[in-house]
């Protein structure tokens, strides 16, 4: 039956969360949010990325994070044997209970994590 | 993405990746894994796929794709035995520009080719229509996924991505996916889905339709075999057997309580195992069970122990049989052989005689004498091997032969076993019951005879087979002479007078329930019978007759009269009728040219008259009176016998034709024992003296002029006295058969013995006996 294996395919995003958004292109990130005393911080799961590569922008409620993982490690004469990892374009989009037009927004790369830092006027409150 | 870019391309067959979707390929062909190799190498593991248009074609060129496909990222990707398998993820919609390079993978500069998009009333009405088409479709082919497909389309909100979801889900065909990938509007992509959709949902509802009807007729025997187990297994667990189990273990109970040869123990064992393999629904099952119970009922070494005792056998004999002295001395002889050699070869006898003369009593009495149980099949008509034989167990209702079967009704290894009318036997296209015959009667090959159906060799040398024929000569040689002929003639008066005083009118007494006192036919009214209601060689009619007479009397003691009833010859017509036969008085006197003959025929003799006249032309010999090829022949050299020895009667040889007439000419005849009735009335009508009218006679000639012996001399003989003659001339070599006779016809007849022709013409024509002095 044709139509199992394609709804196995459609499944697949569901199973497998870092598989990618399934209404979108582009794959998707696991994201752990905490909440701080300043505001939010929002730590995602990008070992390989380049802090240059990535783009962080808010709008209304919404944090985006977006950007594309470059396979860097690439050995001359190599070849692949397999692959799992995602590469190219990712987005991942963040909702936040307050309206973040107003915060600021700081990036760090650090061993292989995105921080994003949202300082609201407010706080986390 | 409006700038072109260049990228590996990999052309997909049977398939068209769409924007949004992921999809699992596989890829084998060493160019596209190379595009996919070089997409790997790269940074971004991005490549194009492009759907060829056919499929059939191993190294597509710039037409062998269409124009539109798909920019991807490979997802996952993994190497397998046959190639590589991926996971690609579906980006944009791109346009192929050119193929910057064709090996050793393609490479094309590709431009992006935006989705159409604005919406409109009309989309939206139709995305809801194709999400209940997809429902549908889910419904009927995958009930059993739990997924809330209408939930998941929602969530989708581009009506292209829609558009590609339920197109990728569908698994619409190629060109049909490609028509999609390329549609100019978002109203058209709908359109187009919507036409596939629903022509798909009628496709599967045909099949399930289909699946459903074939799934019902198995379910039902599915269920039955499932019910079946389920009993077994309740069986088993209250401590019984099922039916068929009990059975087999009975049979094999009872192998195992026989005494077997070994060949047939094996092969019982064999199909003991089979039967317990085989569920009792097959076919197999009955047919192996029928032919096991066979193996079991036949005595494989049951026998019955023959009483040898002579004197015993004597008494039976006579007890049962009147006369018939000949017959009872060979069966004593046989007697004697076997009590000296109880491993002597049973004989092999063939009774040959006309009807009602006792063969198969007395075949029933030989087997009281000896003490052996007596079965009889009547071979009559038989055209069938098969019969004999029988069946392979492969044909449906295939059964064993008729001796096998005979064999298991008499229950014993030796059985007297009697084929009646072994003459009788017919012949046809489906075989030869003769030749099957052959082998059964052959002491050198029956101790192996195999049954079709048995299959299983089986001892027949110990059966005593008793044939019998009305006549040999429609028995196949072959057939004839492995058995031992004997001969039973017709009685005489005397001897039926005897039969009907100690056999058949006891027995008709009996049977209406009368008592010697009550119903006396005395030897007058007896011989009365004999004379003028039968003329036969036995004794049947003559039973019917006195049968007919104790009804008759049964008749007057049961309407109360209780006086004796004592028959008298006067009383014969009122009860039997008129006379039917008159005793055939010979004619008294004949004119020249008529002889008297003797015939033997199945049913005892006959005494027939050759006329012979001479015709005042012609030069040809004319027969008449449906003579048979023998007949004529004899009747021709009669003639020339004749007709070379004209000097000696002191005639001339006449010129002219001569015409020989046998009455009764409706009869057919043939056989050479008239040649010297033809020859003497031949004789007489050249010298125009006439033949004894109280003289007859048989025997063959040849054109020397020998006479030469014949058969069935009792039968003739008593035949002549039955008709009132009194003298027979006979030829001289049958001299030793007139002992057979009883001595009172001895003593009352008149035998001449002739040698040549001479000796015949000088008895019968009183005429020439001067001359051939």
């Amino acid at each position: 039956m044709p139509l199992f294996d394609d709804l196995t395919r459609l499944l697949q995003p569901f199973a497998d969360p870092s598989a990618g958004d399934p209404v979108s292109s582009r794959w998707r990130p696991p994201a752990d949010i905490y909440r701080t005393r300043e505001g939010w911080l929002v730590k995602v799961e990008l070992a390989g990325v380049g802090q240059e590569e990535v783009q962080v922008s808010a709008s209304g409620n919404m944090l985006t994070v977006r950007g594309r993982r470059r396979d860097s490690a690439l050995v001359e004469g190599g070849e692949h044997y397999s692959l799992e990892i995602a590469y190219s374009e990712f987005e991942r989009r963040v909702k936040l209970p307050c309206c973040l037009d107003e915060a600021r927004l700081i990036a760090e790369c650090r061993e292989g994590m995105l921080f994003v830092r949202v300082v609201t006027a407010g706080g986390a409150g | 993405m409006t700038d072109s870019l260049g990228l590996p391309i990999l052309p997909l067959k049977n398939t068209v990746l769409y924007p949004y979707v992921l999809m699992p390929v596989s890829i084998g062909r060493p160019a596209s894994i190379a595009s996919v190799e070089a997409a790997l190498s790269s940074e971004d593991k991005m490549l194009a796929a492009f759907a060829q248009r056919d499929a059939d074609v191993e190294q597509p060129g710039r037409d062998d794709l269409f124009g539109i496909g798909t920019r991807a990222v490979i997802k996952r990707m993994a190497r397998g035995e046959e190639g590589i398998h991926l996971i690609l993820q579906g980006i944009e919609r791109v346009e192929l520009l050119e193929l910057e390079q064709t090996a050793p993978f393609l490479k094309g500069r590709l431009r992006n080719f935006p989705l159409p998009d604005g919406a409109e009333a009309e989309v939206e009405a139709l995305q809801r229509e194709l999400a209940g088409l997809a429902g549908r479709m889910q419904a009927i082919a995958e009930p059993a996924v739990p997924v809330d497909l209408n939930q998941l389309l929602a969530q989708v909100e581009e009506p292209m991505q829609f558009v590609f979801l339920v197109a990728a889900m569908a698994g619409l065909d190629s060109a049909k996916a490609q028509s999609l990938l390329e549609s100019p509007s978002q109203i058209e992509a709908m359109r187009r889905l919507h036409t596939y959709l629903t022509h798909e949902v009628q496709v599967l509802e045909i099949q399930k339709q289909i699946a459903t009807q074939a799934h019902t007729e198995i379910g039902k025997e599915q269920r039955e075999y499932l019910l079946r187990q389920q009993l077994k297994a309740i069986q088993r667990e209250l401590g019984e057997r099922s039916p068929e189990e009990s059975e087999v273990a009975e049979l094999r109970r009872r192998f195992e309580e026989l005494e077997l040869p070994e060949e047939v123990r094996k092969e019982a064992d064999r199909e003991l195992s089979r039967l317990e393999n085989i569920p009792a629904a097959a076919p197999d099952f009955q047919v192996t069970r029928t032919h096991l119970e066979l193996i079991l009922e036949l005595p494989w070494t049951a026998t019955t122990t023959d009483n040898l005792d002579l004197a015993h056998a004597r008494t039976v004999l006579d007890e049962d049989h009147y006369g018939l002295k000949e017959i009872k001395e060979r069966i004593i002889e046989h007697l004697a052989v076997l009590k000296l050699n109880p491993n002597a070869k049973a004989p092999i006898l063939c009774f040959v005689g006309p009807p009602g003369v006792g063969k198969t009593s007395l075949g029933q009495s030989i087997a009281r004498a000896l003490g052996r149980r007596f079965e009889r099949l009547s071979l009559g008509g038989l055209h069938d091997e098969a019969e004999l034989r029988g069946h392979r167990r492969t044909y449906i209702g295939a059964m064993p032969g008729r001796i096998v079967q005979s064999i298991r009704r008499a229950e014993v290894k030796n059985p007297l076993l009697m084929l009646d009318e072994v003459d009788k036997l017919g012949r046809d296209f489906r075989g030869d019951p003769a030749s099957a015959l052959l082998e059964i009667l052959d002491p050198a090959q029956n101790s192996t005879f195999r049954d079709n159906y048995l299959d299983l060799p089986f001892d027949l040398s110990k059966v005593f087979f008793i044939t019998t024929a009305n006549a040999t000569d429609t028995i196949p040689r072959p057939l004839l002479d492995r058995m031992e002929t004997l001969r039973l003639s017709g009685y005489s008066d005397e001897e039926k007078m005897q039969i009907a005083l100690r056999y058949l009118l006891p027995r008709q007494r009996q049977e209406a329930g009368l008592t010697a006192e009550r119903f006396q036919v005395p030897d007058e009214t007896l011989s009365a019978v004999i004379h003028r209601y039968t003329r036969e060689a036995g004794v049947r009619e003559l039973e019917r007759m006195l049968g007919r007479l104790a009804r008759k009397a049964a008749v007057r003691f049961a309407e109360g009269d209780d006086r004796a009833v004592v028959i008298q010859p006067s009383d014969l017509a009122a009860m039997l009728g008129p006379e039917r036969f008159f005793l055939e008085s010979a004619r008294r006197e004949l004119p020249p040219g008529v002889a008297t003959g003797l015939a033997w025929t199945e049913s005892g003799g006959d005494v027939l008259y050759v006329e012979a006249i001479q015709l005042p032309e012609g030069e040809r010999l004319t027969l008449t009176g449906q003579l048979g090829n023998v007949m004529k022949e004899s009747a021709r050299a009669a003639q020339s016998y004749v007709a070379a020895h004209c000097d000696r009667f002191g005639i001339e040889p006449p010129k002219g034709g001569l015409h020989v007439h046998v009455p009764a000419g409706a009869i057919p005849k043939d056989g050479p024992s008239a040649g010297v009735t033809i020859a003497t009335a031949i004789a007489s009508v050249w010298t125009g003296q006439a033949v004894r009218p109280d003289t007859a006679m048989t025997g063959e000639i040849t054109l020397s002029g020998l006479v030469l012996p014949v058969g069935g001399i009792k039968e003739k003989v008593l035949a002549a006295r039955r008709a009132g003659l009194k003298r027979v001339i006979l030829p001289r070599e049958n001299e030793k058969d007139l002992p057979e006779l009883p001595e009172h016809v001895r003593q009352e007849m008149q035998f001449v013995l002739a040698e040549r022709l001479e000796d015949v013409l000088r008895a019968a024509i009183p005429g020439l006996a001067e001359r051939l002095e």
